[in-house]
């Protein structure tokens, strides 16, 4: 490269004409000065300052590039090698990002030195570990051991990804290779025992919650069994987005998990959203969550655990006995007052229902069924108007 | 219990072993060379397998070191049938104690089985290792065995290694590698090296007490931990997180019984909630060593101290409830005792240092001999409805 500096005028009255400075590149003539603030400006070759007067803190890239200049004179070991070395100085400055491409880009020269291309992989795959990327660090490790398998160093990182991918199993495995190499590495030997007791744990952990879920399941079904024992009937609920958990069930039980599901999903979206569900205690009682609605004044209450031996008078006794509810305006909702009714969702027809007979009387009803895993009924007072316009037009079945 | 595979010529080959003269020995001999004719060669071996199908043939071939030299060159030999011949020959041989140092001190037999153990394409390995753990059965050519292991530059290491290593021959399972390591454990040396804390040898053994697909490796397994056990200076370490031996002597004696929430969590995690299927060992004589090498763990203070505290107790409660061996429950009684009971009194804390009174002992030998006794009758009468087992093997 020759460096001509051709004419330049000075206007000394006025500005400087602009400077031309031309430089042979190749075989064409370019005008630096019309690259001024251009990229060209920072590579090495077109700098107008030299290179020494560079921050390599700055422009550590410069470093790189600096050495690909000498590239024709270096063969593809020793550009690996600076590659690696200048990999390990970003690796101190915790640069691993920086430090996997100088890896990289050792390893992209290909050359025969087996032992620096597995030292290239191994300390790619510690960069790649420091960044949490332990796929990748573990094919490093794996890749670094194929080249050479008593690479001590790549063992021990490939016992690390393992652990941290929870490959317990596979952590063991890499230990004991290493151990058959250095019997007596206590890295190893330390690696291999927290291996070893992890994979206990998870095992302990799998096999409780396998005897845990079929508890849950055994529970679950005495209860279904109850329930229909009772006789009493639970409604499905409308084909919906809940409909998708498990109408892939492959569990060959037939129409239990179904109906299962149906209890706990009706059960979590009943209205009031309180996850309250049926349940037995250890006496093989029953406990529902019942919903009372006031149509009158868009009300209603919610009883979490109505014990199915209980009558709606023992409830309602305490719920409207002492205190009425607020939204009571007339003071008219006294426990003697009040009729109940449930509906009978295919026909539509109410029917009444008798205030001192058990909940689970009720639910035995011929018409009687469970709508979203919870019972639900009309509240009115006896003889008011609204009741009577409420059962206008409705077919109701009263108490004889 | 000479017991060979193939009964060829069974009757003929009695009759014959009295009457061989030396011509018709020296002849037979010259049959046994690598260079002789197939058929030849073939009938001679066979005739070889025949007479060591009995204790006479192999007391007379005792006394020919030549024919036993070779026995063991014929191994080399291209036909499969004559190398198979020769290895069910030294099995036979190998199983009286009579020919143990006839075989190792003159011949290379060491040698050969070695390198070919390592070999992870020879077909013949599982023989080997028949081979070896009757070898290996008696102190005298225990020590021999050992010495080849070093001498051939093995070692134990790569024993365990290839024992450990799922899959290392595909022609051979290695599950009598199981017996020869615990034949070898009865010398100091291997102890000491399967012992060795700056290794990590016993903990790669401790996980096949659990092996199911072969009663032989896991007894062998056991077998070696119960000697090991018998150096109490290393109890503290095998009971200790470093080994943790407990829990894979416990786990093949648990079984599916539901334990209550509490005491499942107060027991060693792998004992933890047991799944419905779990099986207990069915072998009553690996049941009987695992519990003898948990007493065992019991000798010292400090064994007895951290037994107590991983409260195994209600796993071997209910183990005791399900054993129907009288052995069998006898040895559990006396574990449950020492879990539950108190500490023994001052001066009596290492079990195993105690000083016997001269009478008491003699008594307690009398009733040792007298219990070994009447277990052998009863094994006997059990074992003439058994098959009998081919490898002519003894624990």
């Amino acid at each position: 490269m020759e460096n001509f500096s051709l004419v330049f005028f000075i206007d000394v009255y006025n500005h400087q004409f602009p400077i031309h400075d031309l430089r042979l590149i190749g075989h064409e003539f370019i005008d630096i000065s019309r690259t001024q603030n251009t990229e060209f400006n920072k590579v090495p070759m077109f700098m107008k300052t030299a290179p020494e007067n560079i921050d390599p803190e700055k422009h550590p890239d410069l470093a790189c590039i600096q050495s690909i200049i000498h590239d024709d004179h270096r063969t593809p070991e020793e550009k690996a090698r600076s590659l690696k070395d200048e990999g390990n100085e970003y690796f101190k400055e915790k640069n691993y990002k920086k430090a996997i491409v100088s890896y990289t880009e050792g390893l992209k020269k290909n050359c025969m030195d087996i032992e620096l291309n597995a030292i290239l992989f191994t300390n790619r795959a510690a960069a790649h570990f420091h960044l949490g990327n332990m796929r990748s660090a573990l094919n490093d490790a794996t890749a670094a051991k194929k080249l050479k398998p008593d690479h001590i160093k790549a063992i021990i990182r490939g016992a690390q990804c393992s652990m941290e991918l929870r490959n317990y199993a596979g952590a063991s495995q890499w230990c004991d290779e290493g151990l058959g190499l250095i019997p007596t590495d206590k890295k190893l030997q330390e690696l291999r025992a927290t291996a070893d007791k992890k994979k206990r744990e998870a095992d302990r952990d799998a096999r409780k919650e396998k005897i845990k879920a079929k508890k849950e399941q055994n529970e679950k079904e005495a209860l279904l069994a109850a329930i229909k024992e009772r006789g009493i009937k639970l409604l499905k609920t409308e084909p919906s987005r809940h409909r998708g958990l498990d109408s892939e069930d492959g569990d060959g039980d037939g129409g239990v998990s179904r109906a299962l599901a149906d209890l706990e999903l009706d059960g979590i979206s009943s209205q009031e959203a309180t996850g309250a569900c049926v349940y037995m205690d250890e006496q093989g009682v029953l406990y529902w969550p019942v919903l009372l609605l006031y149509p009158e004044h868009s009300q209603t209450d919610f009883i979490s655990a109505f014990c199915e031996n209980s009558s709606f008078m023992d409830h309602l006794a305490v719920m409207f006995g002492e205190e009425l509810p607020p939204w009571d305006s007339e003071r008219k909702y006294q426990p003697q007052n009040l009729q109940l009714f449930f509906e009978d969702p295919e026909k539509g027809n109410l029917y009444q229902v008798d205030l001192e007979k058990s909940l689970l009387n009720v639910l035995q009803h011929q018409r009687c069924s469970v709508k979203a895993g919870t019972p639900s009924f009309i509240v009115l007072v006896s003889g008011s108007p609204f009741s009577k316009q409420f059962l206008s037009g409705k077919k109701v079945q009263r108490l004889k | 219990m000479c017991l060979n595979k193939k009964n060829k010529n069974l009757s003929l080959s009695t009759d014959l072993a009295t009457m061989l003269s030396d011509g018709e020995a020296k002849e037979l001999l010259s049959f046994l060379t690598l260079e002789m004719r197939a058929d030849v060669k073939g009938q001679a071996t066979g005739y070889i397998l025949g007479l060591t199908g009995n204790r006479d043939g192999c007391r007379y071939l005792r006394s020919k070191p030549d024919f036993l030299k070779a026995l063991v060159t014929l191994t080399r030999d291209p036909s499969i049938t004559i190398v198979k011949d020769c290895y069910h020959a030294l099995i036979n041989l190998s199983a009286d104690e009579t020919l143990h140092q006839p075989l190792v001190k003159e011949t290379d037999l060491l040698a050969i089985l070695f390198q070919n153990l390592l070999d992870p394409e020879y077909m013949f390995a599982d023989r080997i290792c028949t081979i070896l753990s009757n070898l290996s059965r008696h102190e005298r050519t225990c020590r021999d065995v050992f010495s080849a292991l070093q001498e051939q530059k093995i070692g134990l290491d790569k024993v365990v290694e290839i024992f450990c290593t799922e899959g290392f021959n595909k022609k051979a399972s290695l599950h009598y590698l199981g017996p020869l390591l615990s034949n070898l454990t009865q010398l100091p040396e291997a102890r000491h090296f399967i012992l060795d804390k700056d290794r990590c040898v016993i903990q790669r053994l401790l996980p096949y007490t659990q092996y199911e697909e072969s009663s032989t490796r896991r007894g062998g397994v056991v077998g070696t931990l119960r000697n090991c056990c018998f150096d109490y200076t290393h109890h503290e370490w095998l009971l200790s997180d470093a080994v943790d031996i407990l829990p894979y002597l416990i786990l093949p004696l648990a079984g599916p019984e539901e334990l209550s929430e509490e005491e499942n969590e107060g027991l060693p995690v792998d004992l933890q909630y047991l799944p419905e299927d779990k099986k207990r060992e069915d072998d009553p004589d690996i049941r009987k060593m695992l519990l003898e090498t948990l007493m065992l763990l019991t000798a010292t203070k400090v064994g007895r101290q951290i037994m107590k505290n991983k409260n195994v107790y209600p796993i071997m409660r209910e183990f005791h409830k399900w054993e129907k061996d009288p052995h069998v429950i006898s040895a559990c009684e006396k574990l449950i005792q020492v879990l539950i009971g108190d500490e023994p009194e001052a001066g009596m804390e290492n079990l195993m240092e105690v000083e016997i009174p001269k009478d008491v002992e003699e008594k307690l030998k009398e009733l040792d001999t007298k219990e070994q006794e009447q277990m052998e009758k009863d094994k006997q009468e059990s074992e003439k409805q058994l098959k009998e087992s081919p490898e002519g093997l003894e624990r």
